[in-house]
């Protein structure tokens, strides 16, 4: 109980709450059913791609091109598809833009692991090389055209609610891809010797390599992973807004590793959790919404998101500082 | 017994045409504790790594337990019963201890799913196997040294290990420490598990071992039961040649005002109401057990811990130090324990290794380094310490070892400091450097400098200091003068001062 109680996510929730109850105070319409699931429809797409920056992150490194990832697997399927006279659902598109997202993570994977890589480093380039490719051989314009399948996609519910001012709504019934991939990564982290061997490369990743871990092959999985996460993201969000565009998500790939890192996971590795990920989603969504029940002007907006994600990003350092002023006092343990 | 659990004959080793192992040969039997002792570049690590499957050996045969190998590799090492730990333990700091000691048999099994409950049993085991209690959910990292140790043997223990083989294992330990690890290691020693124990502190080794390798310049230079060794002649072979550690020709202090005075300094609950003087031309040792305040008072000293009450006085002038800049400018100097480890980059000259501290006084007023005055101010040190080197341009892994730290002390030396406090300065430094380092100590006292040496290394304070104060519970609780006290009196004070 006092570890929950001490835990990061403990501390994420509890600002959440706090942050959500001033809001709703000072505008009561923020307490309404429509808003909680317009919040969690806005935040499924993140947390998706987050599970996978999780991953990456808890492994000590650092990757930016899972934007440009969704990116090309969503936008090519959709062009693929379109072009073959595909009319159904959105099954096909996840399954086509996996098997994409999951090439494109073996790739940088064989590149990083090739030349003994960084990932970040890579990652700097295989944005860029994404987006482009997407711009140069696929198509340079949004597209409206959706399969019937997909039409009407944004509103199927599973709790329909009415509001007064937004009319229909509901939670959307891609809660189910999120709750399924949550606890799929939460059971890789905890309870498989990949999930282990992240933690364990993020720890001290020379006695990751000692201990026998197979780091290449841990690197292998991982970024495969993460770039399947992404697809799954990029259809949904295509499917959501009714529209595939070929540089989607272009600019948000450190706002999900911000949102990340406010969850708890070290930008230096070894520390990170599913739960977090999605609390530390769902604090920015819930700010930003909230600060425009409050009326807060959309510049404001963003200040106050990068003063909270300072914040956040302060916490371990100070608990850490602490930690190392109390090496200077080793005499406490011992009473 | 007597059974041979490992036999390496005629090994050699060469680095890029450079002989590291010159035809070393040597057993190990069941049961056995071995030493291993050699100064810096001696080929201990390179045997090491040979016989762990590291690195393969150019010449030579392995035998363990009976089977024949020309070389190994980890995971048949491993399979024969040989575990390493190394200095750094080996351990993940942000996993929790039954994780650390327990993950390894997951892996060797191949498992791709990890049971909790199985990782929690045999960390149980291990622990019991050591014999030590440790909380499983501890996050390792922030546990202390000596519980870390334990943790790295018992995961060893639990890959059934034959032969364990300790690097500097305790380099970071503090007196009692180091009296619980050999109680472990006779613990182990009893139900037939043999133990290479590698480090610098003779009278370690030979308090531990049952019998002594001592390697010199890459070949094997003794090999003989330690009951019929003693230090002086482990030195001898060590270094090659006879180090005098009787004769001390240490410097009579001023009767001026005292360089440095002391008073009810108090900082709690590191120490309190700590007092004394130090002369000009002095060596003050403190010391005490870990975690008696020792460092924390020298932080205080240096304005990284300031002080909350009490008074300090330097050269009858009442002084306020609450940062590390107010310290630098009533000179005094601090010379952290690790800055001399790690305090040097390897890969940079040895000029600029030593102007590094006082780089600010050397540019100009438009911040631009003169090269011509970095190079004379780095040759006049390197002449005043006897640096041997052929040119100050050299890297600085150019040098020997004790030639590394003397230049981690000319760094701290250039800022030309008034007061010295040095902090563990010959923690894993080898015999013949450490000398040296002692020898400079004694020197610097000489010409005026006013030296507080912290250490719990009984010998070396007695070999350089002037006057020990022993710290306990952050207190001074007795003060020795080196001309009345001898070593076995300041030891058995030094680890009474536990309880």
């Amino acid at each position: 109980m006092k570890k929950l109680l001490n835990s990061h996510e403990f501390v994420v929730f509890l600002i959440l709450m706090i942050i959500s109850i001033v809001i709703g105070f000072r505008n009561p319409l923020f307490f309404s059913a429509s808003t909680l699931f317009d919040i969690v429809r806005g935040s499924i797409v993140y947390c998706i791609m987050g599970l996978g920056v999780l991953m990456v992150l808890i492994s000590g490194n650092v990757d930016i091109s899972f934007v440009a990832i969704a990116a090309m697997t969503s936008y090519s399927t959709h062009m693929l598809l379109l072009g073959l006279g595909y009319n159904g659902g959105i099954g096909l598109y996840l399954v086509v833009s996996i098997v994409f997202g999951l090439l494109a993570g073996l790739l940088m994977a064989f590149i990083v692991n090739q030349f003994d890589l960084p990932i970040f480093y890579v990652s700097l380039g295989y944005q860029t090389l994404w987006y482009g490719f997407n711009l140069f051989f696929i198509g340079r314009a949004m597209n409206f055209n959706l399969p019937e399948g997909l039409v009407g996609y944004y509103s199927r519910f599973l709790i329909k609610v009415k509001d007064p001012v937004a009319g229909e709504t509901g939670l959307h019934v891609s809660v189910v891809y999120l709750l399924i991939i949550a606890i799929f990564v939460w059971w890789l982290l905890k309870y498989t010797t990949f999930g282990r061997g992240l933690y364990a490369m993020g720890g001290n990743r020379e006695v990751a390599i000692r201990a026998g871990f197979n780091v290449k092959r841990i690197t292998y999985l991982m970024l495969a992973l993460s770039g399947a996460l992404a697809a799954v993201a990029g259809v949904i969000q295509g499917a959501y807004s009714r529209s595939f565009n070929p540089v989607l998500f272009m600019g948000q790939d450190l706002d999900v590793i911000a949102a990340v890192v406010i969850g708890g996971a070290a930008i230096t590795g070894g520390r990170g959790s599913v739960v977090g990920t999605i609390l530390g989603v769902l604090l920015i969504q819930v700010l930003n919404r909230g600060l425009i029940f409050l009326g807060v002007s959309a510049e404001w907006q963003k200040m106050v998101v990068g003063l909270v994600l300072i914040i956040f990003i302060s916490i371990p350092a100070i608990a850490e500082q602490r930690q190392g002023r109390l090496k200077y006092f080793p005499m406490g343990k011992e009473k | 017994m007597n059974e041979e659990l490992l036999r390496v004959e005629h090994i050699s080793k060469y680095f890029a045409g450079v002989r590291a192992l010159d035809d070393v040969s040597f057993n190990i039997n069941r049961g056995e504790v071995r030493g291993l002792v050699g100064e810096n570049g001696s080929g201990k690590s390179t045997m090491i790594k040979i016989i762990a499957g590291v690195y393969e050996p150019d010449k030579g045969d392995i035998y363990i337990n009976g089977n024949h190998y020309k070389r190994l590799t980890p995971i048949i090492s491993i399979r024969e019963g040989i575990q390493v730990i190394y200095q750094d333990f080996s351990l993940f700091p942000n996993l929790t201890v039954a994780e650390n000691i327990g993950i390894n048999r997951v892996i060797s099994k191949g498992g791709r799913v990890v049971n909790w409950k199985e990782v929690y049993e045999s960390a149980k085991e291990g622990l019991s196997r050591v014999g030590a209690d440790i909380p499983l959910d501890a996050i390792t990292g922030e546990l202390p040294t000596a519980d870390r140790q334990i943790i790295a043997i018992a995961r060893a223990l639990l890959e059934d290990a034959r032969l364990i083989i300790m690097d500097e294992p305790t380099t970071a330990l503090t007196q009692l420490e180091i009296q619980h690890l050999f109680k472990t290691i006779n613990d182990l020693k009893k139900r037939g598990i043999s133990i290479l124990f590698v480090s610098h502190k003779l009278n370690e080794v030979k308090e531990i071992s049952d019998s002594i390798l001592i390697f010199r310049d890459g070949k094997k230079v003794l090999d003989q039961e330690a009951e019929e060794l003693d230090i002086k002649t482990m030195e001898y072979y060590m270094t090659g040649r006879q180090i005098d550690t009787s004769s001390i020709a240490y410097s009579e202090p001023e009767e001026a005002p005292p360089l440095l005075k002391v008073e009810n300094l108090t900082l709690r609950p590191c120490f309190s109401n700590v007092s004394f003087e130090l002369k000009s031309r002095e060596v003050l040792g403190i010391t005490g057990l870990l975690g008696s305040g020792r460092t924390e008072l020298a932080l205080s000293l240096f304005g990284e811990l300031p002080a909350e009450s009490g008074e300090i006085w330097l050269e009858g002038k009442k002084v306020f130090i609450k940062r590390v800049q107010d310290a630098m400018e009533q000179e005094i100097g601090y010379v952290p324990e690790d800055r001399i480890k790690e305090g040097l980059f390897l890969e940079q000259s040895i000029s600029n290794n030593l102007v590094v501290t006082i780089i600010d006084w050397l540019a100009s007023k438009m911040g631009i380094i003169r090269n011509q005055t970095k190079l004379k101010t780095a040759e006049e040190w390197v002449s005043k310490l006897e640096i041997k080197t052929p040119s100050v341009e050299n890297p600085a892994n150019s040098l020997s070892g004790g030639n590394q730290q003397r230049v981690v002390l000319a760094k701290w030396l250039a800022g030309n400091p008034k007061i010295l406090i040095l902090n563990g300065p010959t923690v894993g430094v080898d015999v013949g450097s450490k000398a040296a380092i002692h020898e400079l100590i004694r020197n610097l006292a000489k010409q005026g400098m006013g030296i507080i040496l912290i250490s719990d290394d009984i010998p070396e304070l007695m070999q350089t200091c002037n006057r020990i104060l022993l710290m306990r519970d952050g207190r001074i609780v007795k003060e020795f003068r080196r001309e009345e006290t001898n070593e076995e009196e300041l030891h058995r004070h030094l680890v009474a001062a536990k309880n």
